[in-house]
């Protein structure tokens, strides 16, 4: 990227911010204040991002990292400070969450598989959370964590590959594309689970 | 190989530790700072928690406050965190590692606050936390425009005379810090420098006091 587009994009991530940090100043409400920090940090990964090389991609993830958890560390301040509980009484149904989940799901699943790697793990994972949530679950939750378990193994193992026996870096993509493929699946489906889950969720 | 390239702050290297391109490193000056650190994380592993007694005004009467076994391990435990964050911010010789650590320290310090029942110390702990989370923006900004403008993020290559780091970056890094390293402020605010679990609020000070002295070494050697 050139330098003048550079500096254009970083006059626009300026007035964003002014805009964020001015709605923040006269937001008093605290949950619609965590909300507006958030968006303020997605504007950080903004900057990062402008630099536009295979150096920021590397950056962006622990930055990332860095902002969920502390978005999650003072949602659990508010939470303990308003002394919130889980709602109680049946969960949201309708009827198109019969319908749906089981064409939606398989499509979805299908065309993560093709796309493979962290992105096709991910479109996978959304499908599989959709078709928990509106379905229910009966499944074994050791089972899921074992593959996944499996998965992480094999993924690392790829790593290994590309370190000590590069010339069989295609062996090595092909592990750790489908390796991450069912790890992110895994773990984003107990996400969806977690709606109506047994009796201590 | 290695040499800093500034002498002047931080005095000759004393030990370098090279991980790949990111390159650790120990001048006199950040050895007193690891030192400093590493005492208080010590103590943290070590220390009890205070238990305090309330007197009733005007007559015999007194009575011991509970500490919480719960509370009081999960703030050891951020404390002992705190101290590991700071530990690697001390000798990082890369600059987004430094905004990194910077921010872990942050994060640790808001479960340090935090590890209160009081409504008021949790106000005080989510408003440094919404003050830390906007600390972020500067912080990262600021490792994002030194990469930028610099093409490079190693501390190696910035403190050489050969490098230019726009005057914005270093503002923004420090703008950063300050925002993470505001905890003593809430601290204070809240009134918990002696409650429940005393010695591990030491660690929000030790570790703010070192983020400043680290990153002003860092500013004025790039």
């Amino acid at each position: 990227m050139d330098a003048a587009t550079y500096s254009i994009g970083l006059v626009v991530v300026a007035i964003g911010l002014i805009v964020g940090f001015a709605a923040i100043i006269r937001e008093k409400d605290d949950l619609h204040r965590i909300l507006l920090t958030d968006l303020a940090e997605v504007l950080a990964l903004v900057v990062i991002a402008l630099v536009a090389t295979d150096l920021a991609e590397a950056l962006i993830l622990p930055g990332l990292v860095v902002g969920i958890s502390e978005l999650m560390a003072v949602s659990e301040v508010y939470i303990a400070k308003e002394g919130l509980k889980a709602p109680e009484g049946p969960p949201f149904h309708i009827e198109v969450m019969d319908s749906a989940p089981g064409i939606l799901a398989l499509i979805l699943v299908a065309y993560g598989i093709v796309l493979s790697g962290f992105t096709g793990g991910a479109v996978a994972a959304v499908g599989a959370v959709f078709y928990f949530m509106c379905r229910g679950h009966a499944e074994q939750f050791e089972l899921i964590e074992t593959v996944s378990g499996y998965a992480w193994a094999i993924w690392i193992a790829a790593f290994f590959v590309f370190m000590f026996l590069p010339a069989y870096w295609f062996f090595g993509v092909m592990m750790a594309g489908g390796a991450i493929l069912i790890k992110v699946m895994a773990k984003m489906s107990l996400v969806g689970t977690m709606r109506r889950g047994g009796p201590n969720v | 190989m290695f040499n800093l390239p500034t002498t002047n702050i931080g005095g000759q290297e004393l030990f370098v530790l090279e991980f790949g391109d990111i390159v650790a490193y120990f001048s006199p000056y950040t050895t007193a700072l690891f030192v400093f650190a590493l005492i208080f994380t010590a103590l943290a592993i070590v220390s009890r928690p205070e238990k305090q007694m309330d007197i009733a005004f005007g007559g015999d009467a007194y009575y011991a406050k509970v500490v919480d076994p719960e509370l009081m391990r999960f703030q050891r435990f951020m404390a002992i965190a705190c101290g590991l964050a700071t530990l690697g911010a001390m000798v990082t010789g890369d600059v987004f590692n430094f905004t990194l650590f910077a921010s872990l320290v942050g994060i640790t310090n808001i479960g340090i606050v935090a590890a209160y029942r009081n409504r008021h110390v949790l106000n005080a702990a989510f408003q440094y936390g919404i003050v830390a989370m906007l600390a972020t923006v500067p912080l990262f900004g600021g490792a994002a425009i030194v990469v930028a403008s610099t093409g490079t993020l190693s501390m190696w290559e910035l403190f050489t005379g050969a490098v230019a780091v726009p005057l914005i970056a270093k503002a923004f890094l420090v703008l950063g810090v300050m925002g993470e390293g505001m905890a003593p402020f809430y601290v204070a605010k809240a009134e918990i420098t002696r409650a429940q679990g005393a010695p591990f609020i030491l660690m929000v000070h030790v570790s703010s006091l070192l983020l400043f002295l680290r990153v002003a070494e860092i500013v004025i050697s790039m």
